[in-house]
């Protein structure tokens, strides 16, 4: 198997691989900024130096040759060479910083000029603590600066589009953003002006940067050159949580990170994932940080003389359950939702068996030709296929109509049909409706009974997304109900752990007084003298996967260990019962 | 060491003819034989490699400042798949202190179009293209003319002659970007791009316009073709300088009486050039400097110039290069901190800004020459500069780095005296 030796180690390796790849792989490490593993790579930043050579091999007996003392002679590259863009060959020789003065001589070098016109503003950029100038410079860079004379200035606070700010004086022409939007996104609407220490990425003259995929740049740029619209200036990295999650907005269901800071979310950037997302995410699914925070539901609310008011929780599981007793299970209409989890309709599922109604319905919320092929799907909900393995009756907006119009108490899940355009307010005339919902909307305002859930940023739970893969969410918000310090699972930042009540930061008013759809589902049931316990999602994805053969071998430590799960679809899952 | 004669030599390039540019008179002065004789003389030139064996043998180094052998990139080229294949002539001559190419287009357009044509047959070329620097506008204007005669007397153009090869032919103007010279960067520009050097490997013979096989050429190489065809190798190889033989343009400039353009053998000897060819030093003075070979090329004292020829092997001697022959001649009245600055300005001015080392480093190198310049800077700001080139140099994509590193080393190291003149004294000097 060919070979090739990294200070001093030997690696077998198969296949082709770029040597910055290689060493990264590894668990090793050299500096670098143009270089991303999902696009081409320009060498121009000239960070990666290392030094290569080739062992010398003698020609007649095919051995290695030997020096005076013994060891093998190494013929080096007259130049030191750039790690991204050189190819691990057999019996390559490579220095890097860690055994070669030379290397470590030139990557400061490199990081020196890189600094020079650089504007050492870290303390009021939003981009210190997660900006690898600043990381790679404290590692490898110089102690302080030969540069005496005055830096380039460059224009600052341009608007490029409706999402992304560009201060040109901290760009380093790495060019990650211009390439991503000619390879990537393939809308080449970012390009490199002017020359020389003056260039810098901008849009055509009269164009703006409104690519549908523009943040990715942001989370690219190497340096606090591109930030966020949005939340520029509205937090230091290190004051937040980062929890893993997945975006809810669309069908694709991209892995996500959700920023967290005092129980707000302040922002929501793309985690890695091969399979599903890479590293990027539509713009549009970043805006959902906005729904964990705004318009939330807290506490239930119930209609008095046909007016909404708030009420406590033992009120409205009294509510609901008087509302099921005094109505035929016939005529009794449960709505599940692809907007929500598996678990939730699941739980909701349940109770509705256990009460002898009919397995609950729901709509796909789909929209033809809204999709790129990308990541954004047509599907616009984050779990359609979850609501088809679950068993539930896809209706359109023909027969839900009908359905509506035979009930007389509708249960809803999770989903804005009223505001989605699926139903009319005279659909509902004479009903009585029960929403459990995150959010307050048009539909929720004509709700007799609104019971506030938890939300994708508040619960454990999984999401089937349009290619059938299952993924699933963390706690990244505290409830009223929940606490971070108690719950294994929840990240603790900072913050939260050396911060004390003194610090303005803990802001109670944050934390929605609202249950997992489970739970409440519990406590109505119980309420009843039900037996019918749903603790968490674990729990319940543990009791799915038991019961229900599409989920079967699913569990959250699975998908925690491969990143998600490739379920059957619908329709494999028919052919092979033919089978 | 054998002299080279070179006041018995008989420019071929731009001979002393009225109106050559003009394609009747090129034809009547025997022009495009040698492209004939290639197409039709199946005798003399059985099949395209006899054509890339003579030109190799003549061991044309290219002129364009790497000098490295034409007819040996020549043969980089991959066999023809039936597909595009591309000739760039690289007329983008930006140098400071070159400008040899300019009298190519405008005293004798053809002699290069025709070697281009043999070039093209030589490497079964599809299309040619002739990148002219921007500012030769009126150049740029000559070449289209002389290649649409070109076009109407069917010397390009579809089944040239009936001999069954066709090529295309564009005339393709620069936009003002010294580095758009660099080779790759060229391509980059053709292709409508801005004009980045690429990386290498892959070599412009395997993938070079729109992934495409591509050789290079600059303009004065390429014109250099007929003559070897229609007089041979050998002729060629004993004119000039052994390793480094035929006929080159001097471009000589600066302080002499009479500069300009001068087509003789290589390895004329540079105190030659100045006193004899260039009508020696202006005003009588004192000659101080020169730069051999185009701005890039490290600068030589006076005193080192006793017996150094104009080739790549006697420049290496005394440390410098033979680059593009554009000669920049000064006196004893040159402020060299002023010349370098001057140079470190191009150099910053033109940088791509690609890589970090150049687009830094040219800026910088220029700001510190400045403060000397202007009489603020200190001992150490030299010792600061000879250490930013070390930091360049070798450390880019293309060579721009070296080409605004080594004027700066150089001339600081050859002329240290000068500079440390120029700086603040120190406050705590010791005599």
């Amino acid at each position: 198997m060919p070979e090739v030796i990294i200070d001093g180690k030997s690696y077998n390796y198969e296949g082709k691989h770029k040597l910055l790849q290689f060493i990264q792989d590894l668990g090793k490490e050299v500096p670098f900024f143009c270089y991303h593993p999902s696009m081409s790579i320009p060498a121009n930043c000239r960070q990666c130096m290392v030094k290569v050579g080739q062992y010398v091999i003698d020609r007649e007996s095919g051995n290695h040759e030997l020096d005076d003392k013994g060891d093998k002679v190494v013929r080096w590259f007259p130049k030191l060479q750039t790690a991204c863009n050189i190819d691990v060959a057999d019996g390559m020789v490579v220095h890097t910083q860690e055994t070669d003065e030379l290397v470590r001589r030139a990557q400061k070098d490199n990081l020196e000029l890189i600094l020079i016109n650089h504007p050492l503003d870290c303390p009021i950029c939003d981009q210190a603590g997660e900006c690898p100038l600043q990381i790679q410079t404290y590692k490898y860079g110089p102690e302080g600066s030969r540069f005496e004379v005055k830096k380039v200035h460059k224009p600052k606070r341009i608007q490029l589009g409706p999402r992304v700010v560009l201060d040109a004086e901290r760009c380093i022409n790495c060019t990650r953003c211009t390439r991503f939007t000619e390879e990537i996104s393939k809308t080449n609407q970012l390009t490199i002006t002017r020359r020389g220490d003056k260039n810098y990425p901008i849009t055509a003259p009269g164009t703006e940067f409104d690519d549908l995929y523009s943040l990715n740049t942001v989370d690219i740029c190497p340096v606090g050159a591109l930030t966020s619209t949005d939340f520029r200036f509205k937090a230091r990295v290190w004051e937040m949580n980062q929890t893993p999650g997945i975006d809810i907005t669309n069908g694709k269901g991209c892995n996500i990170d959700l920023w967290t800071r005092d129980n707000l979310v302040l922002r929501i950037t793309p985690r890695y994932n091969k399979d599903v997302n890479d590293h990027w995410m539509p713009d549009s699914g970043r805006e959902a940080y906005k729904l964990f925070n705004e318009n939330r539901i807290s506490r239930p609310l119930q209609k008095l003389d046909g007016e909404q008011i708030l009420s406590s929780w033992n009120n409205a599981i009294a509510t609901f359950n008087e509302q099921i007793d005094g109505t035929d299970s016939k005529n009794t209409l449960v709505i599940g939702s692809p907007h929500a989890s598996v678990e939730e309709n699941y739980s909701l599922a349940k109770f509705s068996n256990l009460l002898g109604i009919k397995q609950p319905v729901f709509v796909p919320h789909i929209v033809e030709g809204s999709g790129d092929g990308f990541l954004i799907s047509d599907d616009q909900a984050p779990n359609t296929n979850g609501c088809r393995l679950l068993g539930f009756t896809e209706l359109d907006v023909k027969s839900i109509k009908n359905a509506v119009k035979k009930a007389s108490l509708i249960i809803l899940l999770s989903d804005h049909l009223l505001d989605r355009g699926v139903l009319s307010e005279k659909d509902l005339d004479g009903k009585f409706l029960v929403v459990l919902a995150t959010n307050h909307s048009h539909t929720t305002k004509l709700a007799d009974l609104v019971i506030p859930v938890t939300t994708a940023a508040e619960h454990a739970a999984s999401y089937v997304n349009v290619d059938s893969r299952i993924q699933r969410t963390f706690r990244a918000k505290e409830t009223k109900y929940t606490n971070r310090r108690l719950d294994l699972e929840m990240s603790e930042g900072r913050l939260d752990r050396y911060g004390t009540n003194f610090d303005n930061w803990v802001t109670e008013e944050n934390k929605i007084d609202c249950l997992p759809v489970w739970r409440f589902i519990t406590q109505a049931a119980s309420a009843r003298g039900l037996d019918m316990v749903l603790t968490e999602g674990r729990q319940i994805m543990e009791e799915i996967a038991s019961s229900l053969e599409p989920f079967k071998g699913v569990n959250y430590q699975l998908m925690d260990e491969h990143a998600g799960i490739l379920l059957k679809t619908e329709t494999e899952l028919k052919e092979s019962v033919k089978q | 060491m054998s002299t080279v004669d070179w006041k018995n030599y008989d420019p071929v390039l731009i001979p002393d003819i009225k109106d050559l540019h003009q394609i009747d008179v090129y034809i009547k002065h025997n022009g495009y034989k040698a492209f004939e004789s290639v197409l039709k003389d199946k005798m003399k030139w059985p099949d395209q490699k006899s054509v890339i064996n003579e030109v190799k043998e003549a061991n044309i180094r290219g002129r364009g400042g790497a000098g490295f052998n034409a007819g040996l990139k020549w043969s980089f080229m991959p066999p023809s798949d039936g597909g595009a294949r591309y000739l760039a002539c690289n007329g983008d001559e930006s140098e400071p202190g070159t400008f040899k190419d300019r009298k190519i287009f405008e005293y004798n357009p053809h002699v290069f179009i025709e070697g281009a044509l043999i070039a093209a047959y030589a490497m079964e070329i599809t299309t040619i293209y002739v990148y002219i620097r921007g500012e030769y506008r009126v150049y740029i204007e000559m070449m289209e003319k002389a290649i649409a005669d070109a076009y109407s007397k069917g010397y390009i153009g579809k089944n040239i002659l009936g001999s069954g090869f066709s090529v295309d032919f564009y005339v393709h103007s620069g936009a003002g970007a010294y580095i758009c010279g660099e080779e790759t960067s060229m391509l980059e520009s053709l292709e409508g791009k801005r004009g980045y050097p690429r990386v290498k490997p892959p070599f412009p013979a395997q993938k070079g316009l729109w992934g495409r096989p591509t050789t290079i050429n600059n303009i004065e190489t390429l014109a250099h073709v007929p003559a070897v065809i229609s007089k041979g190798a050998s002729w060629f190889k004993n004119i000039g300088a052994a390793n480094h033989p035929g006929p080159i343009l001097y471009g000589i400039s600066g302080h002499v009486n009479k500069p300009g353009v001068y087509e003789l053998p290589t390895g004329v000897p540079v105190l030659d050039l100045i006193h004899d060819v260039a009508g020696g030093m202006r005003n009588g003075k004192k000659l101080k400097a020169v730069i051999p070979g185009g701005s890039s090329t490290p600068v030589l004292r006076a005193d080192q110039l006793d017996g150094i020829t104009m080739d790549s092997e006697s420049l290496r001697t005394v440390g410098s290069m033979l680059g593009t022959a554009g000669m920049v001649v000064m006196d004893e009245d040159t402020d060299m901190v002023d010349v370098l600055w001057r140079i470190a300005h191009f150099y910053h001015h033109e940088s791509c800004g690609q890589c970090t080392p150049c687009r830094e480093g040219t800026g910088w190198l220029e700001k510190i020459l400045l403060k000397i310049k202007n009489g603020d800077g200190e001992v150490k700001d030299l010792d600061l500069l000879l250490d930013l080139t070390t930091q360049m140099e070798g450390r880019t994509i293309c060579a721009l780095a070296d080409a605004a590193a080594w004027p700066v080393r150089f001339t600081i190291n050859r002329f240290r005296d000068e500079f440390e003149a120029r700086c603040k004294k120190s406050a705590f000097a010791l005599a």
